[in-house]
């Protein structure tokens, strides 16, 4: 599942940008069209080109109820992305990174390029010329400041609230959908796993910089990178033990989560006849959160990994 | 046949030609039975699964296609392991079809999670193992094995598919050879 929202300047690729998204990630791009024509029920064609027109006019109630069209745009896009649990979702604009801030694992994504590319680019799309591109976008960069700042009080180019900044000038679109798809793909693993340790009462250890504790461990995620398998570094630790005030005295946190296995694993440098402790913490993850899929790497299976790479030419 | 287990240093059969043909045959049958009316692509995984696949697939009397995966270990200036790629990739559209991977042997599973993970991409309807060997004590990765010859412990093996240094492939049989 990915919950992406893209802000773009006109001319800058960025319509293109949520189709080819729409297209890789099989979905469809929820944008204002999308909203006119499905949150309002049936419009009068006035009240459409209104609200296409002028930003204010969402800040109207609709009708004689006391909501305003802005309140069901906000409210109908949180719906769609708590739906979205196992589809993926396209908010193209309508301020739709502040609608979704701090939504678990939604992506906020700008899409800007440079006046001149903005300018060669809608030029060429419309049949105009640069001039009468120019006050296009500068009517249109506006348009869209004014909506954001009339409905939410933000600025549209202050950056603190997207998650990456993509800049055309030099890129494709090909290559923009990547990144995107990607970096949607990976947050939404690390905000599946804090919502799962929330649920599950064990604590969320998920850090922005992996710091491995011995050489095994580096080597091990070096051969888990070997094998395009990905891996989170100690991302949860699984309490095992309380005192009869509730505080907990015994924990584990396995080395690693391998999420496309749904596997954790505890990597030990001990002979196998010594790990008696760290077999019971284990056995205790598995009775105290089931379905937990836990293993133990002991130093003989790590020893033979190795010694096989070598002998495959590694 | 003297030369072969003489090069390798055999020191016993585990499991000779007769027991082999007999489980290839049993698994053919169960496979037949459960894809039976599906489009079932086998695909073998190169080199180690050649004569297990040849045999596997002679004993299924079902309409399947064939293909074949090969990986390997490309060295990479900026890692010290290098990095696992997909040398000959499968040429049969697979997308929607129900796909079984043979294998020769899985051990810690991660060359197996690495070659579903790969083939995953290509939205068949499902995928699952079939093994002659496997080793169910340093099985490290949950892949989907619902298929197996024979079960093994830490033994060197070869034979059967089954190398060392790129030999041995050809021995008929499988045989525990002496530790490197």
């Amino acid at each position: 599942m990915a919950i992406i929202t893209i802000s773009r300047q006109n001319g800058s690729l960025g319509d293109e940008i949520a189709n080819g998204l729409a297209i890789r990630l099989e979905t469809q791009v929820i944008s204002r069209q999308y909203a006119l024509d499905n949150f309002y029920g049936n419009l009068k064609d006035g009240t459409v080109a209104r609200l296409n027109e002028s930003a204010k006019f969402f800040t109207n109630p609709i009708g004689k109820s006391d909501r305003t069209y802005a309140d069901v745009l906000v409210e109908r896009i949180r719906q769609l992305a708590s739906d979205s649990a196992d589809s993926n979702l396209i908010v193209l604009g309508m301020g739709g990174c502040i609608i979704l801030d701090n939504f678990p694992g939604a992506v906020h994504i700008r899409v800007t390029a440079s006046d001149k590319v903005r300018e060669k680019s809608v030029s060429r799309r419309y049949h105009i010329s640069d001039v009468q591109a120019r006050e296009a976008l500068m009517m249109g960069d506006r348009k869209h400041k004014r909506f954001v700042q009339t409905l939410f009080g933000k600025d549209i180019a202050d950056s603190s609230i997207y998650d990456m900044i993509i800049n055309t000038d030099r890129l494709s679109v090909d290559e923009c959908v990547d990144s995107i798809a990607e970096l949607a793909r990976k947050h939404d693993i690390r905000a599946r796993l804090a919502a799962g340790n929330d649920f599950a009462g064990t604590v969320d250890h998920q850090t922005k910089t992996v710091s491995f504790k011995n050489d095994t461990e580096e080597e091990f995620a070096q051969i888990l990178n070997l094998y395009n398998i990905e891996w989170l570094y100690e991302p949860t630790t699984f309490p095992v033990e309380w005192d009869d005030e509730g505080n907990v005295t015994m924990a584990i946190s396995p080395d690693f989560y391998l999420p496309h296995f749904q596997l954790y694993l505890e990597l030990t440098t001990m002979e196998q006849k010594y790990v008696t402790k760290k077999n019971k913490k284990m056995k205790r993850v598995r009775e105290l959160y089931p379905g937990t899929n836990i293993r133990i790497v002991y130093k003989r299976d790590f020893q033979e990994l190795v010694e096989r790479l070598r002998l495959f030419g590694g | 046949m003297d030369n072969l287990p003489r090069a390798l240093g055999t020191l016993k059969v585990i499991y000779d030609e007769e027991t082999i043909r007999a489980r290839v045959k049993e698994l053919g049958n169960q496979i037949q039975k459960d894809y039976e009316g599906d489009e079932l692509v086998v695909i073998g995984v190169i080199r180690g699964s050649m004569y297990f696949l040849a045999d596997l697939t002679r004993s299924i009397d079902l309409p399947l296609k064939l293909d074949m995966i090969g990986f390997s270990n490309i060295p990479d200036t900026t890692s010290r392991t290098g990095v696992v790629r997909i040398i000959k990739d499968i040429d049969i559209d697979i997308t929607g079809k129900r796909v079984l991977v043979v294998e020769d042997v899985i051990r810690t599973g991660l060359t197996t999670a690495y070659i579903i993970q790969n083939l995953e991409m290509k939205k068949p309807k499902d995928i699952t193992l079939c093994t002659m060997l496997l080793n169910p004590d340093r099985l490290l990765m949950t892949v989907p094995v619902k298929y197996y010859g024979f079960e093994i412990n830490d033994l060197w093996l070869a034979g059967y598919g089954l190398d060392i240094d790129e030999v041995g492939r050809n021995l008929p049989y499988i045989a525990q050879i002496r530790k490197r």
